[in-house]
C-alpha cells in the first residue's frame, strides 16, 4: 500500500458510558473509500475524528499523516465535508452560500466565484444557482451539499450518507457524481448503511460494527469468492451427486449450483460433471458475494 | 465561419492558486455576517429592520445639523436645547440597543438551527475564530450606528462654525474623539451581552424578546432592590444594566449623571467594570457553547 491517507492506532470514542468507537486500527490509501456500517455503528463519530470536531478518548488518528488532535485546522484546509443532516443556509441563494464556502476554505474572493459557479454547473444546478436554498427540494440540496464540500478542491471529501432521502432517480445522479470525483483528483471517504451504493462506487471498504472494524480491504478482494456458480439444463440433483463423488462441496438452488473445491480446480470439476452426467449449462463463473453477506457474516463471527 | 455549434465539457479543474488558511476564513465570516445583519443579499424583508433602525439613529444628528444650518447660530454644546454629542449618544444609544437584540440571534441561531456550524467545523476556523469574527461584524455594525452619526456631527459643525473648517475642526475634535470613546463603551454595554441569549436559544424571536427584557427591566428591578432596605440593597444597582453606559458616558464627558449606580454611590469606574466583566462573561460562555460543537 503506498501512503494511507487516513490511519489509525487504538482508537476509541465514548459519550459518556456510551462507546460509539473502540479500538480501530486501519491504514486506508487514496481512491474512494467506503465506510459501511448500520446506523450507529460509528461512522458519522469516525469521520467527526478525523476533522478534529471531536477528540478521540483513546488511541491516535492522522489524516495525510497530521494528527487529529494538534493539525486539525491542516487538515481541515485539506479536506471538505458534506454532513448527514441540513448544512445550508435557507435563506441564501446557492450560489453565494457555495461561494462562501469556498471562501471559508481559504480560497480569495475572485477564485471562489469562479470555482463556485464550476462546481454548481458540475453538480447539475446551474439554473437554479441564485434560487433561495430554502426553496430547493431535497435532490437539490443534497447537491448544494455536495458542492459546498467540493468547491475548494480538497484532496479528501468525507461524504456522510449522500443518498439520504433520495428518489432513485436523484440517488443514481448523486452516485454517478461520487463516482466521478475520483478522476478529479479527489479522495473520496463515502459513509452509507446502504451496501449497494458503496459496492458501485468504491475501491476501499472498511466495515464498522458496534464501534468496531469487521473488514478493511480492497473491494476486488473482498467479493470475490472461491466458489463457483453453475445454472444448468438437466437434473442439478445427478449433477450435485456428481461433484460430490469428485470431492466437490455442492449446494443446490432450483437449477443454479454452488461448487467448492479445496485441493481441485472447480470449473475442471464442473465440466467433468456435466461431461459425464450429459446435463447442458446456462452459465458458468466465478460467484461474487455482496457486502451485505459479508457484512453480516463478518457481524455474526465478531469482527476480524 | 461555421454555422454549427460545440459544446465543450471543460471538466474539473483544480485550484492552484493561493489559499488565504484561517485569515481568510475569519475574513469571509466577517463578511458574511456583515451581509446577515444588514440583511444584504438576503430577501428584501430582511433588510427592512436595519435600514430602518439605521435611518431612525442617523435622523438625530441630521436633525442636530440641519438646525444648525437653518438657525445659523447653533453649537453643540451640551446646554442647547437641541443637544449635541452627548445627547445624541443617548438617543441612538437606544436604537443600538434595539438593533443588537434584533440582530445578534440573526447572526447566531439560523447557523445552528439550520446545522451550517459543520461547514464551519470543516473548515480552518477553530471556535474561538467563528465567534470572534461574527462579534466583529455585529459590533462593527453596532459601532457604525455610532460612529457615522458622530462624524457627520463633527464635521457639520465645524463646516456651520464661524471660524475657518480647520479651525473649527480642530476645536470640536475634544468632544468629538470623547464622543468615540463613548461610543465604544456602548458597543460594549449593549452590544456585546446581545449575542448571550443568541447563544443558548434556538429562535431568534425568544432570544432578542429575553435580551430586550432583561436591559429594559434590569433597572425597575434594581431599583426595587435598592429601595428594599436590607443592608447590602445598595448593591442591587449594578443590576441596572441599562444605565451603566450612560454612567460612563457622563464620567468621559464630565457631566452630571443621576441615573441608579451613581445615585446608589458607586464610583463611574465601577459601571465600566460591570460593562467589562458581563461581556467577558459572555465571550467565555460563547467560547465554551461553541468548543463543543466546531
Amino acid at each position: 500500500m503506498s501512503d494511507p491517507i487516513i490511519a489509525t492506532t487504538g482508537l476509541g470514542h465514548a459519550y459518556g458510558s456510551v462507546v460509539a468507537l473502540h479500538g480501530v486500527d486501519l491504514e486506508v490509501p487514496a481512491g474512494r473509500i467506503g465506510l459501511v456500517g448500520a446506523n450507529g455503528a460509528g461512522k458519522t463519530t469516525f469521520i467527526k475524528i478525523l476533522l478534529g470536531i471531536l477528540d478521540p478518548t483513546v488511541g491516535d488518528a492522522s489524516v495525510f499523516g497530521d494528527d487529529v488532535r494538534t493539525s486539525a485546522i491542516g487538515i481541515r484546509s485539506r479536506v471538505g465535508y458534506m454532513p448527514e443532516g441540513s448544512c445550508l443556509p435557507l435563506s441564501q441563494t446557492a450560489a453565494d452560500f457555495v461561494v462562501y464556502a469556498a471562501e471559508l476554505a481559504g480560497i480569495p474572493a475572485k477564485a471562489a466565484r469562479q470555482r463556485g459557479s464550476d462546481v454548481l454547473t458540475l453538480v447539475g444546478l446551474h439554473e437554479e444557482r441564485f434560487r433561495y436554498l430554502g426553496d430547493f427540494s431535497t435532490g437539490m440540496k443534497q447537491r448544494a451539499k455536495l458542492a459546498q464540500a467540493i468547491v475548494h478542491d480538497p484532496d479528501l471529501v468525507f461524504l456522510d450518507e449522500p443518498t439520504a432521502g433520495l428518489d432513485p432517480e436523484g440517488r443514481e445522479e448523486m452516485l454517478d457524481l461520487i463516482a466521478r470525483l475520483g478522476s478529479f483528483g479527489i479522495n473520496v471517504l463515502v459513509s452509507s448503511h446502504v451496501l449497494t451504493d458503496i459496492e458501485r462506487t468504491c475501491d476501499w471498504v472498511v466495515m464498522l460494527d458496534g464501534g468496531k472494524v469487521l473488514r478493511n480491504g480492497p473491494m476486488t478482494g473482498l467479493v470475490e469468492t472461491d466458489t463457483v456458480q453453475v445454472d444448468v439444463i438437466g437434473d442439478p440433483d445427478a449433477i450435485a451427486a456428481d461433484l460430490s463423488a469428485r470431492g466437490a462441496t455442492v449446494s443446490v438452488d432450483g437449477t443454479t449450483l454452488l461448487v467448492q473445491a479445496s485441493d481441485q480446480d472447480p470449473f475442471d470439476l464442473v465440466m467433468a460433471a456435466l461431461a459425464d452426467t450429459g446435463a447442458g449449462m446456462r452459465s458458468l463463473g466465478a460467484r461474487s458475494t455482496s457486502l451485505e453477506d459479508l457484512f453480516l457474516a463478518g457481524a455474526e463471527g465478531g469482527g476480524e | 465561419m461555421t454555422d454549427r455549434g460545440a459544446v465543450f465539457d471543460l471538466g474539473y479543474k483544480p485550484h492552484d492558486g493561493e489559499r488565504l488558511g484561517t485569515p481568510g476564513a475569519f475574513r469571509a465570516t466577517v463578511k458574511d455576517g456583515l451581509r446577515r445583519v444588514l440583511g444584504l443579499r438576503r430577501k428584501a424583508r430582511k433588510k427592512i429592520l436595519p435600514f430602518f433602525l439605521l435611518g431612525v439613529a442617523l435622523l438625530p444628528a441630521v436633525v442636530f445639523v440641519g438646525l444648525a444650518f437653518f438657525l445659523g447660530e447653533f453649537s453643540p454644546d451640551v446646554e442647547s436645547p437641541f443637544g449635541g454629542y452627548e445627547q445624541y449618544l443617548g438617543l441612538a444609544g437606544t436604537v443600538l440597543l434595539i438593533f443588537s437584540g434584533l440582530a445578534a440571534p440573526e447572526l447566531l441561531v439560523p447557523d445552528r438551527v439550520e446545522g451550517v456550524l459543520s461547514v464551519y467545523s470543516s473548515r480552518p476556523l477553530r471556535a474561538r475564530d467563528y465567534i470572534g469574527a461574527r462579534a466583529t461584524a455585529l459590533l462593527g455594525v453596532v459601532a457604525a450606528f455610532l460612529v457615522i452619526p458622530n462624524l457627520l456631527m463633527w464635521i457639520g459643525f465645524a463646516a456651520l462654525g464661524e471660524g475657518a473648517f480647520p479651525t473649527e475642526a480642530i476645536d470640536g475634535f475634544g468632544d468629538f474623539a470623547r464622543s468615540l470613546a463613548a461610543s465604544v463603551v456602548y458597543v460594549l454595554g449593549y452590544g456585546v451581552p446581545a449575542m448571550l441569549p443568541a447563544i443558548y436559544t434556538k429562535r431568534t424571536a425568544p432570544a432578542s424578546g429575553a435580551y430586550l427584557a432583561i436591559m429594559f427591566f434590569s433597572v425597575p428591578i434594581a431599583s426595587a432592590l435598592v429601595e428594599s432596605g436590607f443592608s447590602a440593597s445598595r448593591w442591587g444597582a449594578l443590576l441596572a444594566l441599562l444605565q451603566h453606559p450612560h454612567v460612563v458616558r457622563d464620567w468621559i464627558f464630565g457631566s452630571f449623571n443621576s441615573d441608579l449606580p451613581t445615585v446608589s454611590q458607586f464610583e463611574p469606574w465601577v459601571s465600566l467594570a460591570v460593562i467589562l466583566v458581563v461581556a467577558g462573561l459572555t465571550v467565555i460562555l460563547g467560547m465554551r457553547r461553541y468548543r463543543r460543537e466546531m
